[in-house]
């Protein structure tokens, strides 16, 4: 029941004041709305432009992980696009470019070679040759801007000079390393190279650690561990497996199958934990029991044996620091954070007369990790980034090996 | 019939008088009885008369320890400050601390032992190496990981080394009185630890 005496509204009932509150406030909310629209308008249009949408940029690094430039990037129909510029900073500082705006074609002149390319179109004509090339994505003029796709840089240069063009979506990352830079060198032919990929615990009893989805880090180790056996089969490298199936295996019959087939190099898969659900990244760790946390100076009085299952690793220390350092480096390609060496007293690398390291895949206990340790093609770029780091130790391995000049 | 009112008051006061009897009756054979049972009770043995106080029994002073736990990331150990009556004797006084490590439950600190953990027994050989002989929980409860097998560790080693920096050099941890290989599969602790910081 409402009532109205000259200005004044007396409201008795409150579902009326509410409508008649909306009735007194309308304009202002009018108003507000408009304010609300206009700003959604102007964000959106700012951040879209024809479905271009601005990116962080791209990285390019080189083979020992160091940034050589940082390229603006547009996306546009879910592709990542890089001004032409680009190829000129990072590939070849001669190149020139012309483009014909009414026909929308764009010449491309490196490394000798004359590159035609047709806007919204995906083909690349390469002279001389004649050689047609076509991109996963056709280049497009964004802002004026003839720009190329992420697949020229990854598909095209490798025809060009003996580079490997390597991508990571996640991070926008591209590295360049020459082409097979790291195969072994004839000296120790790469049949000679046994490497050992432990998969931690396995077994019903010895499952490691366990993440809240479920997900166990014998089942993330033991995938890892047969794709990196998997991956150098084509290198005719010999990759032994500590275990091949969900079964558990003590320590001793893990030294076993490495000291039986005379193993070169041994790598040790593992997920971590840790009590705060944030850490999050790959660790290595290294067998050194004079680390931080160490074993006491008395250990040269106990017996022989002991003492030589102590020290094993001791006269390995320097080659593991080496393959561990080449594994940081393929390593950092893959992950946000930087990659840590740490040395400790690790079981897992006792009574192993080899090099060896311990490989912390990620922390089951963080959701990102997580995430990624549960995704497949996540697993398999990580196989890719361990084999390039073996063959980055085999061949800096096998140099040391060639007799230097006074030698012959 | 007709009804007479002294005779009805005189028969409720024959009534009270008698109720009254028996009452006082039963109260003195109470106390008669009550008298009785005192006299047949076996006198006990008056207590021991207070002997002169040893001064090495007296309580010492409460003392501060250092123990160390996860800070509120979980991700480093820092000491937190409690106060403990600590035995003179060093075997004693490690086994309060580990205790106290143990069961420590400080709001915003997470004790980075497993819960459920029991002590067993502590030793102090002659090398000033600590023998700490926990129960199963400190590896069957443990998350696992090596970051967070490490840091376990070092909470015991820290914990022990802040608070006796003379007396101990290197702690070997065992489980059920049984020397291990590790806690959670990485750390290898088939020897004495000392901790270099």
């Amino acid at each position: 029941m409402t009532r109205q005496k000259s200005n004044v509204v007396y409201i008795k009932n409150p579902k009326e004041m509410r409508v008649n509150r909306r009735l007194v406030h309308h304009p202002l909310i009018a108003m507000r709305n408009a304010v609300y629209a206009l700003f959604f308008v102007v964000c959106i249009s700012c951040i879209v432009d024809n479905g271009v949408a601005q990116e962080p940029d791209v990285h390019f690094i080189d083979a020992d992980g160091k940034t050589i430039a940082e390229v603006p990037a547009q996306l546009k129909d879910e592709t990542v696009y890089l001004s032409i510029d680009a190829v000129k900073q990072v590939f070849d500082p001669a190149m020139t470019y012309q483009y014909n705006h009414p026909r929308k074609r764009l010449t491309l002149r490196m490394k000798g070679k004359q590159l035609r390319l047709q806007m919204d179109k995906p083909t690349i004509n390469i002279d001389p040759g004649g050689e047609i090339v076509t991109l996963s994505a056709p280049p497009v003029i964004i802002g004026q801007q003839p720009m190329v796709p992420i697949g020229f840089f990854t598909q095209l240069l490798p025809l060009f000079n003996d580079v490997e063009v390597i991508y990571n979506p996640s991070l926008r990352r591209i590295q360049m390393r020459p082409k097979g830079a790291w195969m072994p060198t004839e000296t120790a032919g790469p049949q000679n190279w046994a490497i050992i990929i432990d998969p931690g615990h396995g077994g019903v009893d010895d499952t490691g650690c366990q993440a809240s989805t479920g997900l166990l880090e014998k089942d993330v180790v033991l995938a890892l561990a047969k794709q990196i056996q998997q991956l150098n089969k084509p290198r005719e490298m010999q990759v032994y497996l500590t275990r091949q199936t969900d079964t558990k295996k003590t320590h001793f019959e893990r030294i076993q199958v490495a000291n039986r087939n005379q193993g070169r190099l041994f790598l040790s898969l593992h997920c971590n934990a840790s009590f705060s659900p944030h850490e999050k990244g790959i660790k290595i760790y290294l067998n050194n029991p004079k680390g931080q946390l160490r074993f006491p100076s008395t250990i040269g009085q106990a017996p022989a044996g002991q003492r030589l299952k102590i020290l094993a690793q001791a006269n390995f220390l320097k080659q593991s620091r080496d393959f561990a350092a080449d594994l940081q480096t393929e390593l950092n390609f893959l992950t946000e954070i930087p990659v840590t060496i740490t040395e400790l007293p690790l079981i897992a690398l006792s009574e192993i007369y080899m090099p060896g390291v311990v490989l912390e895949l990620g922390y089951l206990s963080n959701a990102e990790d997580l995430e990624q340790l549960s995704n497949p093609e996540y697993i398999t770029s990580v196989a890719q980034a361990v084999t390039r780091a073996i063959q980055r130790y085999i061949s800096s391995a096998n140099q040391s090996l060639l007799p230097t000049a006074s030698e012959q | 019939m007709k009804y007479n009112s002294s005779t009805g008051f005189s028969r409720l006061l024959i009534i009270w008088g008698i109720t009254l009897l028996v009452v006082a009756i039963s109260l003195g054979l109470t106390l008669f009885l009550i008298e009785q049972s005192k006299q047949t009770v076996i006198p006990i043995a008056p207590p021991p008369l207070p002997v002169a106080a040893n001064p090495s029994d007296t309580p010492p002073p409460p003392q501060r320890v250092n123990l160390f736990l996860l800070d509120p990331t979980a991700l480093t150990l820092v000491p937190v400050k409690i106060e403990r009556r600590l035995h003179t004797e060093s075997t004693q006084r490690l086994r309060q601390v580990i205790k106290a490590l143990i069961q420590e439950t400080s709001p915003n600190f997470r004790n980075p032992i497993p819960r459920g953990t029991l002590l067993n027994e502590v030793y102090i050989d002659s090398h000033q190496t600590a023998y700490l002989d926990f129960s199963r929980h400190l590896t069957d409860g443990h998350i696992g990981g090596t970051t967070a097998e490490r840091l376990t560790v070092m909470a015991i080693l820290k914990t022990v080394f802040d608070a006796f920096p003379n007396d101990i050099k290197q702690v070997q941890i065992l489980i059920d009185g049984n020397e291990v290989k590790t806690l959670a599969g990485h750390l290898n602790l088939s020897q004495p630890l000392h901790f270099f910081d």
